[in-house]
């Protein structure tokens, strides 16, 4: 019993990086999906062809495959770049470069999500709007936004849980510094040095289950939020379908 | 390869072009493209074994007897609740040591544990070796595994979507209840499951990408060794650092089997969705 509070304990800091992963990449992931999907539903051929595009090949690809190029592309920008510029210690660091690919990824898998939501916004409303005289973004404000972000939340909610749990490849691609190691990093190397794989590994997922499970308690309370107003609210569903 | 084209086209094609010829099929070259078998591999083992613990979790979930019903529950909401990853090392690892320990409870000796220094395996005869081929099929196992617990929700809710009709229907005109369940439920289920289990399939192939994680020669792994900087005596420096390039590849690739898997699905729904109601079809 001690053993495992013991390891329970050890794995405390090494949680911080995963959550520090997801944290530093979701508010951004959030913003630029928002553009991504208004992108891919833009009248532009030009707009939505590469938003398109950019959805397509970030969802199409392995993160893991994602997060091997672009540290291996900063790598090699290294020496003509970076260097020279004075910032190779912050753009080849993990702690920058694994939220930069990991916002890239979101981005991508967030926009389709909200592209979906968009596209399921009452058409009514928004002639109801329009024929008010609204502005452009006073449609956007008080029709679009609301209706999408309330659309999109259960979906969305699991696209947070998963970047959380996506985070666990990070420090398998890039280089541990230090001390700085995340769950599975410590769980591995505990597994190294006393072989012992029925303690670390279940201790390293129950940390997972339990943000996941703060996660979907926390989103469950803003959809709540959400949903107020509306007479027979849909229930937010704690067993999602998790189809990223 | 190069010798083993005619003269004329040897002459033909320029110094540059025979450069990239010779460099794209040297010996690494090659094994890099032999170790797409190891991921095509996994890939399709996994899938089939996924699609197996699918169908078996969803049977035990609808199953009317309690203990059943929360084993089922308990398989699909554990391995969907930890990361594919933590999964993906964590079976292989523990299968070999459960195995390993069942042996040398019948093989080793008190002295020779008593002996053995290291945490594990307990004593060196109870050591078992795993090589490329065994942990290739662990990995498409717990692929399986951790896919299977998705496919376990969407099949369950898939079979839970047949109209009730249907099988009120064909219990109307006599069937048995395994009657009713394979040749009605089952058979309807599946242009409900499709979206669902394209779904998951396009996880599964992205999740291959992790086979070098459990030593596997895989395309990854060729693909930083290929590209790491390469220095020859007799040559000099052939390239720098050109990883990056190796993993673009590897992203194309990855995107084009998702592309083709997309059509597929489209040609499987279209088949299975013959002479149904088209809203079924939609899904």
């Amino acid at each position: 019993m001690t053993t495992i509070l013991n390891e329970i304990l050890a794995f405390a800091p090494a949680a911080l990086f995963n959550i520090y992963f997801a944290a530093a990449s979701i508010p951004l992931g959030f913003g630029l999906a928002i553009l991504f999907a208004f992108g891919k539903a833009s009248r532009n051929p030009l707009i939505s062809a590469l938003s398109r595009g950019y959805i397509y090949a970030f969802r199409g690809s392995p993160l893991f495959i994602q997060l091997f190029m672009f540290y291996s592309l900063a790598l090699s920008m290294n020496v003509t770049h970076w260097k020279p510029m004075g910032i190779d210690w912050l753009v080849l660091h993990p702690l920058f470069l694994g939220p930069l690919v990991l916002v890239l990824n979101t981005t991508a898998y967030t926009a389709e999500i909200f592209y979906g939501a968009l596209r399921a916004v009452p058409h009514g409303e928004l002639e109801a709007a329009r024929a008010y005289g609204m502005s452009p973004w006073q449609q956007f404000r008080s029709v679009t936004w609301p209706h999408m972000i309330r659309l999109a939340w259960p979906a969305y909610t699991n696209e947070v849980v998963f970047l959380f749990h996506a985070t666990a490849i990070v420090y398998f691609a890039l280089p541990v510094i230090g001390n700085q190691k995340d769950l599975m990093v410590t769980a591995k190397e505990l597994f190294e040095r006393d072989f012992n794989a029925y303690l670390h590994f279940p201790i390293a997922a129950l940390y997972f289950l339990a943000v996941s499970l703060a996660v979907f308690f926390v989103f469950g309370r803003i959809y709540e939020r959400l949903v107020r107003h509306m007479q027979r609210a849909p229930k937010v569903r704690y067993a999602p379908k998790w189809i990223r | 390869m190069l010798d083993l084209l005619p003269e004329w086209m040897r002459n033909g094609i320029g110094d540059d072009a025979a450069f990239w010829i010779g460099y794209l099929t040297n010996g690494k070259h090659l094994a890099w493209y032999a170790s797409f078998q190891f991921t095509i591999f996994a890939a399709l083992m996994g899938g089939a074994l996924a699609l197996v613990f699918g169908l078996a979790g969803a049977g035990l979930k609808s199953s009317r007897f309690l203990p059943l019903r929360a084993l089922g529950d308990f398989y699909s909401a554990i391995v969907r609740g930890v990361p594919d990853v933590l999964f993906f090392l964590f079976f292989p690892l523990a299968f070999e040591q459960t195995i390993e320990w069942f042996v040398s409870a019948r093989i080793c000796s008190p002295e020779a544990i008593a002996a053995n220094p290291a945490p594990w395996p307990p004593c060196a005869e109870a050591n078992w070796f795993l090589g490329t081929t065994e942990y290739l099929i662990l990995a498409s196992v717990s692929l399986g595994l951790v896919y299977g617990a998705f496919a376990t929700n969407v099949i369950h809710g898939a079979m839970r979507a047949v109209p009730y009709g249907q099988l009120e229907a064909a219990r109307a005109y006599g069937f048995s209840d395994r009657q009713v369940f394979w040749r009605f439920q089952i058979r309807q289920m599946w242009v409900y499951a499709l979206p669902g289990l394209s779904n998951v399939w396009l996880l599964l192939i992205k999740a291959t990408s992790l086979l070098s994680l459990l030593q596997i020669a895989d395309i990854v792994l060729w693909a930083d060794r290929l590209g790491a900087p390469n220095f020859l005596p007799s040559v000099g420096l052939v390239h720098g650092d050109w990883r990056w390039r190796y993993y673009l590849v590897l992203l194309v690739f990855y995107i084009l089997v998702t592309w083709l898997s997309e059509r597929g699905f489209e040609a499987l729904m279209r088949r299975a969705g013959r002479g149904m109601l088209n809203e079924a079809r939609v899904g």
